[in-house]
């Protein structure tokens, strides 16, 4: 059980973490997702011991472990959690066997368990014929592995992953995420894992926290974050191809829907109607709710296309069964379903 | 068809790319470093001189000659190294990691006593601790009634501590950098582990920048045991000799064959400390920091130390940099040192010739010697900074360019070798080298050129070593672009290397004219009547006994030197990556 209240984290008269509240059950795989500079490595290193709050508090297994109301936190060693550093950090100057027994030296942990544990750890991420290599003499997804048999040689109960796979190429990566899920599987390990990829965060999590500007946007399942999101920049954020947002502006008696008049009903004056890429199609001509655009992008998806227009700074993004006939750079037709999937104010709260 | 349209337009290669521009940079390098050290080495082989190498190795006067010296200079060299990676460790540990008062300045601060002059040092410590022994004037502390004794006054211990105040900023910038990249996720990770201050310390921290300690270490102590005005100054009148005073002496007195034995020495001994020190860090562990965004660099709280820390710092840096330059300053004011800041006078400064006076020699602006040497300084140091660049530009281009094949290899090895030759051993080389008429080529001995090739080639390293960063900056691919438009190396050279490099050239440029005018060890032996230069100038007025005229010279080199440094740093801003937040 991991339960965060209140959380703040300022420093100087800047607010990288507000008011975030959220629990996650003993053993789930929680993602904070969020664009970069939104808080969410600043959450992870309060979670790992490493700042202390500014208000609120962290428990882990019923247990409070920082406190920022009372300024008082227990040491990062001794909440029973791990960190993976997206640096990796591994000490240059150990062999990979080195590194993984070093904080287990620093437990007092005996000789011959230490052995036994490291070959243990070494085998789960199949890196045991590595041992004796120093840190420069391995590739990147290898000190990646070491950097989490470090991590995990301890037994942590609560395991923090700060952006693990950012610095490996695209193949290695997906690899690297099976493998952390089979380790999750293994370990049992409550885990919390930051990243500003919201692909690794649908694939993994069992929980997502969408960050942005400091706040929790949403809490919730990977499914809950796609099919009801509950501000316009989860809607934007999440999901492959993201959906669609269009501007709705009151103009005269009737609406303005992406600079056109159509026959649309919005809960509010000034608001944004969402529709999901699969929603939309392109079109011959020109309808009663289709907008033109300049064809950007065109990209074979599973069988079908992505077809990506622009204009005025307006992206819209449909998926269609066939590929236009129409070059990059020709005007297309993009049609709007009769109603949008949701709709959301002007502040990007969700209102219907 | 494409083929046909080709084969008008190709062209045979005759000699693999680079050749041509690596035969010529090795074959100058080897003219310029290989072959006076060869000249030297050949010179006391030969058979009229051969035996200087028995008279000093278990001659009967092995003792005195080589034992004692070598004695003395490896003492200096162990204890002045200890000292500088403690002292100068010491500060960088305050500037890079703590949150001691004044980071920035202490840092600014650290790194200039290694522009001052060691010779500058060696005088302000006489002005201030002489005392009566050798005659002559007395120093300001015995001219306000307190008893100097002998040791505190002359030979190792005033030695040992000024060459420890002067190298520390050496081992300061080599640490301050080398802490500056430890990953602060490095020392976290650790305390993740449960480690505590001192094991994270002895665990993480100390290993990590182990090289950049021993680096420090052997450069000081290479530095030290070639020194030679300090010992010189401060050891020569109580007899105190070292490897680079014997070898001065013997060449003075006309023992040639013995002081080049003596020069092969000091360079095998330095040479294998550098050597040795580079072992212990080669190896199969780099230290050299893994990939990654360090992150917030959190600074150690040193809470109520924080004062007491600033002020030993400041302790050690205002002793080892505003007070030489105020008591140089008073001193060259002062008809006697013993009354520093009394009686102030512009006779050395500007008098005329008087009799009654310092035995008629004129102030340093009337005297003709004086001004001479002032032209004939600044004249090398500008000769030497552009020549130097030029030669490092095109060594370390051609290796850039042209990695592979031996020739390279040999340049780059040939280019650092004058590191491991004290200054003083270099310009006995080249007494043997240019001294004498090789084939149509008259003796260059006395002459400007002599000075300029001798100095270039002793600072090629560290010219070397800049046009590398240089060409880093410009980097390989935006040549290579203008490559394949077609324009010459010239061309190429002209409107993209050398506009993208220019501030670093500029830099570079005015370091070396530094560390020329300052420099004394090499061209202390390269000195004649008719081609003065204002540091051996002075340092002969010092030994002649009229410290203010060697004074206001000191004061004179230190405000070039002062000023042209602040220049380098202003151009050359991101010299100090450690400073930055």
């Amino acid at each position: 059980m991991l339960e965060i209240r209140n959380l703040t984290k300022r420093f100087g008269n800047v607010d990288a973490v507000r008011d975030v509240s959220i629990s996650a059950p003993g053993g789930a795989f929680l993602v904070l997702l969020g664009p970069s500079g939104c808080g969410k490595t600043t959450l992870l290193r309060m979670l790992a011991g490493l700042e202390l709050p500014s208000e609120g508090q962290i428990v882990f297994d019923g247990q409070t472990v920082s406190d920022g109301d009372r300024n008082w936190a227990v040491d990062p060693a001794k909440r029973n959690s791990g960190l993976v550093f997206q640096s990796y950090a591994l000490w240059p100057h150990m062999s990979v066997r080195g590194n993984v027994d070093w904080p287990l030296k620093v437990m007092k942990m005996p000789k011959a368990a230490r052995a036994e544990r490291v070959d243990e750890v070494l085998k789960l991420l199949d890196i045991g014929q590595l041992a004796e290599r120093y840190p420069n003499e391995i590739s990147g997804g290898q000190q990646q592995r070491v950097a989490i048999a470090r991590t995990i040689a301890p037994k942590p109960s609560v395991l923090l992953f700060d952006e693990p796979l950012s610095n490996l190429d695209a193949k290695l990566r997906v690899e690297m995420r099976t493998e952390l899920m089979r380790l999750h599987r293994a370990t049992g390990a409550t885990t919390v894992y930051v990243t500003h990829d919201q692909i690794e965060a649908m694939t993994m999590a069992t929980h997502v926290a969408v960050m942005n500007h400091g706040r929790v946007q949403q809490f919730g399942s990977p499914s809950d974050l796609v099919n009801h999101p509950k501000t316009a920049f989860v809607a934007t954020f999440v999901g492959t191809p993201p959906n669609n947002m269009v501007p709705v502006v009151k103009n005269g008696s009737g609406y303005k829907v992406g600079g056109r008049h159509m026959p649309l009903t919005p809960p509010a004056d000034d608001c944004m109607a969402m529709y999901r890429a699969e929603a939309m199609s392109l079109s011959e001509s020109e309808g009663e709710t289709t907008l033109a655009m300049e064809l950007v992008e065109t990209s074979a998806i599973a069988g079908r296309t992505m077809v990506t227009g622009l204009r005025d700074g307006l992206r819209l993004t449909a998926i269609v069964d066939a590929a236009p006939e129409a070059g990059i750079g020709d005007t297309i037709q993009f049609c709007l379903p009769p109603r949008p999937d949701s709709w959301f104010g002007p502040d990007g709260e969700r209102i219907g | 068809m494409a083929d046909t349209a080709m084969s008008g337009q190709g062209r045979r290669v005759f000699f693999r790319q680079g050749t041509v521009l690596k035969t010529v940079v090795l074959a100058l390098l080897i003219a310029m470093i290989v072959l006076p050290l060869l000249r030297t080495v050949l010179f006391t082989l030969q058979p009229d001189t051969i035996r200087a190498w028995s008279d000093v190795l278990t001659g009967r006067l092995s003792t005195n000659l080589f034992y004692k010296p070598l004695g003395n200079t490896l003492l200096i060299g162990v204890v002045v190294s200890t000292g500088c990676v403690l002292l100068g460790g010491f500060l960088a540990w305050l500037v890079v990691m703590t949150n001691v008062p004044f980071r920035k300045t202490i840092g600014v601060m650290a790194t200039l006593p290694f522009m001052i002059p060691s010779f500058a040092a060696a005088l302000a410590w006489g002005s201030l601790f002489r005392n009566d022994r050798v005659g002559g004037q007395v120093g300001w502390l015995q001219g306000m009634g307190l008893d100097i004794p002998d040791w505190l006054a002359w030979g190792i211990v005033p030695t040992l501590i000024v060459l420890t105040l002067h190298y520390f900023s050496l081992a300061f910038t080599i640490i301050a950098a080398a802490l500056a990249t430890v990953n602060s996720d490095l020392v976290e990770a650790a305390q993740i582990a449960g480690a505590r201050g001192r094991r994270i310390l002895m665990g993480i921290v100390l290993p990590v920048t182990t090289p950049a300690l021993v680096a420090a270490g052997s450069l000081c102590f290479a530095g030290a045991v070639s020194n030679f005005a300090t010992p010189a100054l401060l050891g020569l009148p109580v007899r105190m000799q070292t490897l680079s005073t014997r070898l001065f002496g013997m060449i003075e007195v006309g023992q040639v064959g013995r002081g080049y034995v003596i020069g092969i020495m000091l360079v095998l001994i330095s040479g294998a400390f550098l050597w040795a020190g580079n072992r212990v860090v080669s190896g199969r562990r780099s230290y050299t920091t893994i990939t990654g965004k360090g992150g917030r660099a959190k600074r150690f709280d040193l809470r109520r130390a924080r004062w007491p820390l600033f002020g030993v710092a400041m302790i050690i840096l205002l002793s080892s940099t505003v007070v030489p330059v105020i008591v140089l300053t008073a001193s060259s004011l002062a008809p006697s040192s013993a009354n520093l800041f009394s009686d102030w006078t512009l006779h050395y400064w500007m008098g005329r010739s008087d009799p009654s006076f310092a035995q008629g020699i004129p102030g340093i602006a009337h005297n003709e010697d004086i001004v001479r040497a002032l032209t004939i300084t600044l004249g090398l140091g500008l000769a030497v900074s552009f020549s130097g660049m030029f030669i490092g530009l095109l060594a370390s281009y051609t290796t850039a360019r042209f990695r592979e094949g031996w020739m390279s290899a040999a340049i780059t090895q040939i280019s650092f070798l004058p590191l491991l030759v004290p200054g003083i051993a270099f310009g006995a080389a080249y007494i043997a080298y240019l001294g004498a008429p090789i084939g149509p080529f008259p003796a260059l001995y006395g002459t400007f050129a002599l000075l300029v090739i001798a100095a270039t080639a002793y600072l090629l390293p560290f010219s070397v070593q800049t046009g590398r960063a240089v060409i880093q900056q410009v980097g390989g691919e935006l040549e290579e672009s203008a490559r394949i438009t077609g324009a010459s190396f010239a061309h190429r050279l002209a409107a993209i290397t050398v506009p993208l490099a220019i501030r670093g050239l500029a830099a570079g440029g005015i370091l070396i004219f530094v560390k020329i005018i300052r420099d004394l060890s090499l061209v202390v032996l390269l000195f004649t009547p008719t081609m003065p230069v204002l540091s051996v100038v002075a340092y002969r007025y010092a030994s002649e006994g009229f410290g203010q005229f060697a004074n206001a010279i000191t004061v004179v080199i230190l405000f070039i030197s002062i000023a042209a440094t602040l220049i380098a740093s202003r151009l050359q801003t991101k010299s100090q990556p450690w400073l930055q937040n």
